[in-house]
């Protein structure tokens, strides 16, 4: 009998010690969720474009690329946070009939290399070296900072890449690979470095789909062309400029966006199903295991473009300890959460409360401590100055109070020598 | 006669200037102005304030990052003006008419000091037997032209509407000069403390308001005086009367004789204005370090020269593109050259100590660290309250012109050196050093003109002595 209940006790023991660990591992990797994801608000968007193909036949990787650019700019982002990584230079190219211009269709109606085109890294930069740099952050001194992503946790950043590619590689300049664990690699290192909240990797090469199949970071995002085995495919070729100008995956996302401007909330979701696998003559594929939210929630603004809450205030130099904290204009603020312990200010919540309910009359929004208080009802201001001489609006008030004294005091005087 | 006349078109000139300056005020950005580096500097400029105050209020010291380097006393001031907006107004308008309003008192403090200053030097005049001088010299009133000089000179006029709190400082200095005058000790005492607060070189100006607070307004040498008692004396004792021999020589005790219960007085009000102040300004730091490091950022910044930037001063040129490695000694030369100027002036110059402050402001505003046109209005109001002394001032069209033409090329050498490119800081700098030459000559010039008169008033003197001796 004892020796019955000595077994279920050890047994019920392990249950126990197992079921903590459980729920402990849980608690543990929920609480690393969501401190990943929902502790840090959203603050900017960045979006990495590179162009990984050299050679005038591949003028269709260049017209993509600046196709993105173009859409990323028009719907927000601006140039300081957009790297724009080109291998060749199509648009000053030799055979280009139409100089320092690149089309990504026939009928020439947009020309991507138009104005306001800032290209970060060129030519014989664009390395895997440089790439995984950028992506990682681990840059020599001397790298300017328009050559660096300067994400945060904050980030919500947009990787699109495009070129030559295959079974978990993709082509830089004829001359070396990015494999699929290099990008996992460095994704984990961006990860850990805190240098991205969310990432929607974007890949236009064929079988695009087994470059990111190594990821494994949270709130990573990813789209490729083409599956394993399947080729992705130019659209149309010009005929005036002599090859293909766009790819047909770049196409029709570009075509998605065309119909969008900056205030439309269409969704990821919408996007990724836009894709036609007939006209596309391959499958693109996404991955969204690594993803919590819903794609129908997310807005595609939310990667391309770059849509901030902006608050307009009145007065021109208000000071942040006269506003409410708690108010409902701080909440909506994308990004930096402005509780009070936050703020290194001076002033005690107190203290300001005991302001307010000595100057309730005035309005919310008027300065502290202007000369023009002075007219105040004098016993509520020598009561206050008496009571605490120390915080900031009897400071202010009584040596406006001093000054103001200084006339009288001097005509007084004047009188008194004449 | 002539000066009830003034006093109606005065009036209207004052108004009119007002008016001028209420109409630049509402141009576009105040003209941008306030932009310029002769007009404002790192020590005057109201957007320096403005930002001095912002960080005041929240909760930093208003020195914070080496923007603002006044006074806390103006920040509590001007601060609050310069955020209030008006609808429909220009910025900044409440700040413009405090200057404009400081400009109009100034204007007339002066026009007083010269009333009371000409009175004092025609009966001085009359005491040594110079009638007919005295008479001539009262003809033009010098108190009213000094004012109208002042309200329509240009460089005044641009100071105020470039938003330069230059019209505050040359408002306490007026106000002390005026006190000392009227000899009211606490008037001339918070005049002094408040420009000595405001900015650190008025300092200087104690010396003159001391000998104006002793010995009075300006006068001709006091030998004449004695050589005149003298005369009387002798002339009264052939005569025979001992009652009037004493009255003259109770005379002659009273304008010999330094007032010294005056002076005293001047600085236990020295004493109690600047404790007062200190206090102020103590009590508005307290939590940003105090008097120390007011002292360290106000005076501290005038008499370091951190910053660099070109103004209309001969400085920034040694530090910033000769010779930084011998720094220290460049500012004990420049800072040493006013030290050294107010002894032999004080001596020479001691029997007309309003003229002797005249000079004095106008070598500080030739080697302070940062000068402004402000300074210049200052100075060049005050010329004409001397105005019937240095009528025979030499070359006063090549100033005059001198001037101009500075103040014409200054800007434009400074847009060719910085925003077209094509000049350096060769070419402002040598308009710089212009406009110093120009204020030496004019100095120079003034206290020429001004030895040569008193040399012609004691020749006449010594002439009509030995005539009533004959």
């Amino acid at each position: 009998m004892e020796f019955c209940f000595l077994r279920i006790l050890k047994l019920t023991m392990k249950v126990l010690v197992m079921l903590l660990l459980f729920l402990g591992n849980i608690k543990n990797s929920t609480a690393y969720f969501s401190s990943s994801s929902e502790a840090t608000m959203h603050t900017n968007n960045w979006a990495v474009l590179v162009c990984t193909s050299r050679f005038w036949f591949n003028y269709r990787h260049m017209a993509n690329t600046l196709s993105l650019y173009r859409t990323v700019k028009r719907l927000g982002i601006p140039d300081e946070r957009i790297i724009l990584m080109l291998a060749d230079d199509m648009a000053c190219n030799a055979r280009n009939k139409y100089p320092a211009q690149v089309f990504n269709n026939e009928n020439h109606r947009l020309n991507l290399y138009g104005d306001n085109v800032e290209v970060d890294y060129r030519g014989y930069e664009v390395t895997v070296e440089n790439f995984l740099r950028v992506l990682t952050g681990r840059h020599e001194t001397a790298v300017p900072r328009s050559k660096r992503l300067l994400s945060d946790e904050g980030s919500h950043i947009l990787l699109y890449m495009t070129g030559h590619g295959g079974d978990e590689f993709l082509k830089f300049q004829d001359s070396e690979e990015l494999q699929s664990h290099d990008l996992a690699d460095a994704v984990k290192q961006m990860k850990e470095k805190g240098r991205f909240k969310e990432l929607l990797i974007m890949v236009d090469t064929c079988q695009a789909s087994t470059l990111f199949s190594q990821l494994q970071s949270p709130g990573v995002l990813a789209i490729g062309s083409s599956m394993k085995g399947e080729n992705s495919y130019s659209h149309h070729l010009d005929s005036d400029v002599g090859v293909s100008v766009v790819d047909r995956f770049t196409f029709y996302t570009l075509a998605f966006f065309e119909r969008l401007n900056i205030y439309d909330n269409a969704s990821l979701s919408s996007l990724f199903n836009s894709y036609n696998p007939n006209l596309l003559m391959s499958t693109a594929y996404y991955r969204r295991d690594l993803y919590q939210r819903h794609l129908e929630e997310v807005p595609v603004t939310n990667f391309f473009g770059s849509v901030m809450e902006t608050i307009h205030t009145d007065s021109a130099y208000t000071s942040l300890t006269n506003k409410n904290f708690g108010g409902a204009k701080t909440k909506t603020f994308l990004g930096q959460s402005f509780s009070s312990s936050d703020i290194n200010s001076v002033r005690n919540s107190d203290d300001e409360d005991q302001f307010n309910n000595l100057t309730a009359e005035e309005d919310q929004h008027d300065e502290a401590g202007q000369c023009i208080f002075c007219a105040m009802d004098s016993g509520h201001l020598w009561s206050f100055i008496l009571g605490n001489v120390i915080t900031h609006e009897s400071v202010d008030f009584f040596v406006c109070y001093g000054l103001v004294l200084m006339l009288p005091l001097l005509v007084f005087s004047t009188w008194l020598s004449l | 006669m002539t000066k009830k006349k003034k006093v109606q078109w005065f009036w209207m000139w004052v108004i009119g200037s007002v008016t001028l300056r209420l109409i630049l005020v509402y141009f576009p950005r105040n003209l941008n102005l306030s932009s310029r580096p002769e007009v404002s500097t790192p020590l005057t400029s109201l957007r320096r304030l403005a930002e001095g105050y912002w960080l005041k209020r929240s909760s930093m010291s208003p020195y914070a990052g080496s923007m603002y380097h006044g006074s806390p006393l103006l920040l509590t001031f001007l601060g609050p003006l310069t955020v209030t907006r008006i609808e429909g107004q220009p910025d900044q308008l409440l700040c413009s008419l405090v200057f404009v309003i400081a400009d109009v008192i100034s204007a007339t403090l002066i026009r007083a000091a010269g009333r009371s200053l000409q009175a004092a030097y025609s009966s001085s005049l009359k005491v040594i037997g110079l009638h007919q001088l005295s008479e001539t010299s009262e003809v033009l009133p010098s108190g009213d032209f000094a004012a109208l000089v002042y309200l329509w000179n240009p460089f005044t006029i641009i100071a105020c509407v470039g938003l330069s709190t230059s019209a505050i400082e040359n408002l306490v200095v007026v106000l002390s000069l005026y006190g000392a005058c009227k000899r009211l000790a606490s008037l001339a005492a918070f005049g002094w403390v408040l420009a000595t607060h405001l900015s650190l070189y008025p300092s200087i100006l104690i010396i003159p308001v001391i000998l104006l607070l002793g010995y009075g307004p300006d006068a001709p040498p006091r030998k004449l005086f004695q050589q005149r008692i003298k005369l009387e004396v002798g002339n009264s004792s052939s005569i025979g009367s001992n009652n009037l021999k004493e009255e003259l020589k109770d005379q002659s005790s009273v304008l010999k004789v330094f007032a010294w219960r005056l002076v005293v007085h001047f600085f236990i009000w020295i004493l109690l204005w600047s404790s007062y102040v200190l206090v102020l300004c103590g009590i508005y730091l307290q939590k940003h370090g105090g008097l120390q490091e007011l002292y360290r950022r106000t005076y501290g910044f005038i008499l370091t020269i951190p910053d660099l930037s070109p103004n209309i001063g001969v400085l920034w040129y040694f530090f910033a593109e000769v010779f930084d490695f011998f720094r220290s000694f460049f500012l004990m030369v420049f800072h040493g050259n006013i030290l050294l100027m107010i002894m032999p002036l004080a001596l020479r110059l001691n029997h007309r100590p309003c003229f002797l402050a005249f000079v004095y402001i106008v070598i500080s505003s030739l080697l302070k660290s940062y000068p402004s046109v402000g300074d210049s209005a200052l100075y060049l109001g005050l010329l004409g309250l001397f105005s019937y002394e240095l009528k025979d001032i030499r070359f006063s069209f090549l100033l005059f012109a001198g001037y101009v033409g500075v103040s014409l090329l200054s800007p434009v050498m400074h847009n060719l050196w910085i925003w077209r490119g094509t000049g350096n800081a060769n070419f402002y700098y040598a308009t710089a050093i212009a406009y110093a030459l120009f204020q030496v000559a004019l100095v120079i010039e003034c206290v020429n003109c001004m030895l040569n008169h008193d040399r012609m008033v004691t020749k006449l003197t010594t002439t009509k002595l030995k005539d009533a001796k004959s």
